[in-house]
């Protein structure tokens, strides 16, 4: 058997020359059983392809690649717009208590200070006028005007009870 | 649209066999090929402007491999494509012939080629690129990727004459 055009491509694959298809020609050449005996010393380079797919990776391998890189989902909750904003909440009620607490204190302060209550103390009364005459006059004249308007608003009510008692009889 | 469970794991083992011709060692290159894809997923925001995902992830992947490497080896002596790498598999290739398998023993020649031209031929011999895709994945023109892939076969080829010459 002529082997001339094997040798041919063995000596274009050293120099290389030889295409991808003529490399794989060689590599099924020396892969069969009956080989030139010159030629055989070559098998074993070109069984390199078929040594090296017996080199793989099995599942295992796919199982630690994917947990490294499908990292553990963490899921979404839906927050409420009320619900982001409860510590604004918290903080403007917070605000508001110390502002009435600030406000009331300052106001009961002022008043102590600057406007005294009404006070029950008669012991600490004083005289308003020096002479009794003229008291007396003012408390008379005062007294006037409180009779003065006791009486009109009575008789307004007596007139009124009038008129309602008349519309009474009319029914 | 990319899917990573179904455009980017299933490149799990080319990324593996990838950084595992680099670093020479599993777990290391277990640990590169997860950290790839956990970083091709993070940049899972822009796989629209991403011209190949495939590329892409190879990059990442060989990148990583050099950062692990170059650490391990910092060290140690630097390997880069002037050191003159010499297989201390055995004294002769006879005697690596009798000693080892056929197969191991050009392994073992695949993996002692300076690290771009290991990669270069794990991405054409093992995983069958084209030069273009070669080029894009490791950033050099195609004329380099070539210039390296040839370097690559004509040490090993060297090599398989030395047993020629032994007798073999």
């Amino acid at each position: 058997m002529d082997y001339k055009y094997i040798e041919q491509l063995l000596e274009r694959y050293w120099q290389c020359q030889t295409s991808v298809q003529e490399e794989r020609i060689l590599r099924d050449f020396f892969s069969q059983k009956e080989v030139p005996t010159h030629l055989q010393r070559y098998c074993a380079l070109f069984a390199l392809e078929k040594d090296e797919e017996e080199l793989h990776l099995g599942a295992d391998f796919d199982r630690k690649v994917l947990s490294r890189i499908e990292e553990p989902v963490v899921k979404a909750r839906r927050n409420t717009i009320h619900f982001r904003l409860a510590p604004f909440y918290r903080a403007a009620a917070i605000v508001a208590v110390v502002l009435c607490l600030g406000l009331a204190a300052q106001h009961s302060f002022q008043n102590d200070t600057q406007k005294p209550g009404v006070s029950y103390n008669y012991a600490g009364y004083q005289d308003t006028y020096s002479d009794p005459q003229v008291a007396l006059d003012q408390v008379s004249s005062a007294l006037k005007t409180v009779s003065h308007g006791l009486r009109e608003s009575g008789l307004h009510n007596v007139d009124s009870a009038l008129v309602d008692g008349s519309n009474d009889d009319k029914m | 649209m990319i899917n990573f469970r179904d455009d980017v794991l299933p490149l799990k083992n080319r990324l593996y066999r990838l950084a595992l011709r680099i670093t020479l060692d599993t777990l290391d290159a277990e640990d590169i090929v997860q950290e790839t894809l956990v970083r091709v997923w993070n940049m899972r925001e822009d796989f629209e402007k991403i011209d190949s995902i495939e590329a892409f992830s190879l990059t990442i992947c060989r990148n990583l491999a050099l950062d692990h490497i170059s650490r391990k080896e910092s060290q140690n002596e630097q390997l880069d494509e002037s050191y003159d790498a010499t297989p201390d598999i055995a004294s002769t290739p006879l005697q690596a012939l009798l000693l080892e398998d056929k197969r191991s023993w050009v392994m073992k020649l695949f993996n002692k080629l300076p690290e771009k031209q290991k990669s270069v031929m794990q991405l054409r011999d093992i995983e069958g690129k084209s030069y273009r895709e070669i080029a894009q994945v490791l950033g050099f023109t195609e004329e380099q990727v070539k210039v390296t892939l040839f370097r690559a076969r004509q040490y090993i080829r060297q090599e398989f004459e030395k047993i020629d010459n032994y007798g073999l």
